[in-house]
């Protein structure tokens, strides 16, 4: 099982709040970047993920599965690992709290995972280049922050053709890993831990889209002055 | 494989580890276990099966615990996993277990070599056969290891004839090759060994 929250941020300058910091380029993502350095105090991990998301065919099992396969390209040598995610937990108990629990199952596997899918009958529907950064930390459970931008590919399995698919908009996603008799403390975990990003972003369930924080800029502004990381 | 009109029973496989432990002095070692699972895939509509794959077969070694290993026949493609795999798998299904086979029996020491013997069962608890494997420490080197035993294999059968077990040993001889595998022996072999051993004593039991 695991619990997620995500939230959008905007990765380009804003004009408007240009004239009213002297010029000062802003970069929301960067400001996000120096809040969770300081936060995680681990250094950033770089993402670049290629990622396939294959559909059973039309005759294959009783009812439709999908399945994610995920190379990651940042290291020397791309490893594979294979990924289903199941069905979110239901329930009143599961309204009233703000981070998603879900199952998840998830497999490192060998670079011929794609023909093997391929020949068992799964179809690709799409696929994506996620790029970005990645801090892994403890703060009462074991939590992932990913901040990537989501790029498409204009040609098959193409990631050097890769264009963002919402130029100036990053996604940022918080995941820690939880157990049936553990999921409400990694729920409060991750919860409390969302707190410190509020002034920069709305995390909230996948699917529960809560758009940009209208404080974000002069948060980021705070955060880039503080740090002395300016650029003209 | 046993003699025609032989029941196979575990008599066998205790007159075979007697052998190994008193004509060959093996040193016993403890269990092994390894269980190979027949997936089929789950149709809408039965009939129309298309080119899906008839079978898929999943292995998991004794020696392996953490990893799991499918292997797609009609194919020659062998994928290597992490245990979770299974669970996986189970989760999306789309292929379901059918036919669930454990190996297990006594594992021993004869100097160089590791011998594996043991009872192939599947879960109806009726024996369908005994198993050994064999394996040369010293070298990863297929080709290189590859008259070590055969020799090994050869004083193997003089010991069992002297017995006079009501059955013989059959070599199995899968094509690593096919399956796109080096001649570095890794547990992806093994995997491969145990489907080809189930192939060709399905393909014996037949004629």
């Amino acid at each position: 099982m695991e619990c997620v929250v995500q939230g959008i941020i905007e990765s380009q300058n804003n004009s408007h709040y240009m004239r009213h910091n002297n010029g000062v380029r802003l970069q929301h993502v960067e400001a996000l970047q120096i809040l969770l350095q300081g936060l995680c105090g681990v250094p950033k991990e770089r993402v670049r993920v290629h990622e396939l998301c294959l559909k059973s065919g039309p005759n294959l099992g009783v009812v439709p599965s999908e399945v994610r396969l995920l190379c990651d390209l940042a290291q020397p040598t791309p490893s594979w690992t294979v990924r289903h995610v199941g069905g979110a937990m239901r329930g009143a108990g599961a309204e009233q709290i703000s981070v998603l629990v879900r199952t998840i199952v998830e497999s490192k596997v060998g670079h011929n995972v794609l023909r093997f899918f391929y020949s068992l009958g799964y179809k690709l529907d799409h696929e994506l280049l996620k790029e970005g950064f990645v801090f892994r930390f403890q703060r009462g459970a074991q939590i992932t922050v990913t901040v990537t931008s989501a790029n498409k590919m204009p040609k098959l399995y193409a990631t050097d053709e890769a264009v963002p698919v919402t130029p100036g908009i990053q996604l940022v996603e918080i995941t820690a890993p939880a157990a049936a008799e553990n999921y409400s403390e990694v729920v409060a975990a991750v919860s409390s831990f969302c707190e410190y990003l509020a002034p920069l972003l709305h995390l909230s369930k996948p699917g529960v889209s809560m758009g940009i924080v209208p404080t974000a800029a002069a948060a980021a502004a705070s955060l880039m002055s503080n740090s002395g990381a300016k650029t003209l | 494989m046993p003699n025609q009109g032989v029941t196979l029973t575990t008599q066998i496989l205790t007159e075979a580890c007697q052998c190994v432990e008193s004509q060959l002095g093996g040193a016993k070692d403890g269990r092994w276990k390894t269980a190979l699972t027949y997936y089929r895939p789950a149709l809408r509509e039965a009939s129309a099966s298309g080119d899906l794959p008839r079978e898929l077969l999943g292995v998991a070694l004794h020696d392996q615990l953490g990893s799991y290993y499918f292997l797609l026949r009609a194919h020659r493609l062998i994928l290597q996993a992490d245990s979770s795999m299974q669970a996986l798998m189970d989760k999306l299904q789309s292929y379901k277990p059918r036919v669930v086979l454990n190996f297990e029996g006594f594992q021993y020491r004869l100097g160089d070599f590791q011998v594996r013997v043991g009872k192939c069962v599947p879960s109806s608890e009726v024996l369908r056969g005994i198993m050994m494997e064999v394996e040369y420490l010293p070298l990863s080197s297929i080709e290189k290891s590859r008259q070590i035993l055969e020799d090994f294999f050869d004083i193997w059968q003089d010991t069992v004839k002297k017995r006079s077990l009501p059955g013989h040993f059959i070599l199995v001889e899968p094509n690593f090759a096919d399956y796109g595998l080096q001649d570095h022996y890794t547990p992806q072999h093994t995997a491969v060994q145990y489907a080809t051993c189930m192939t060709q004593l399905m393909a014996a039991v037949r004629n």
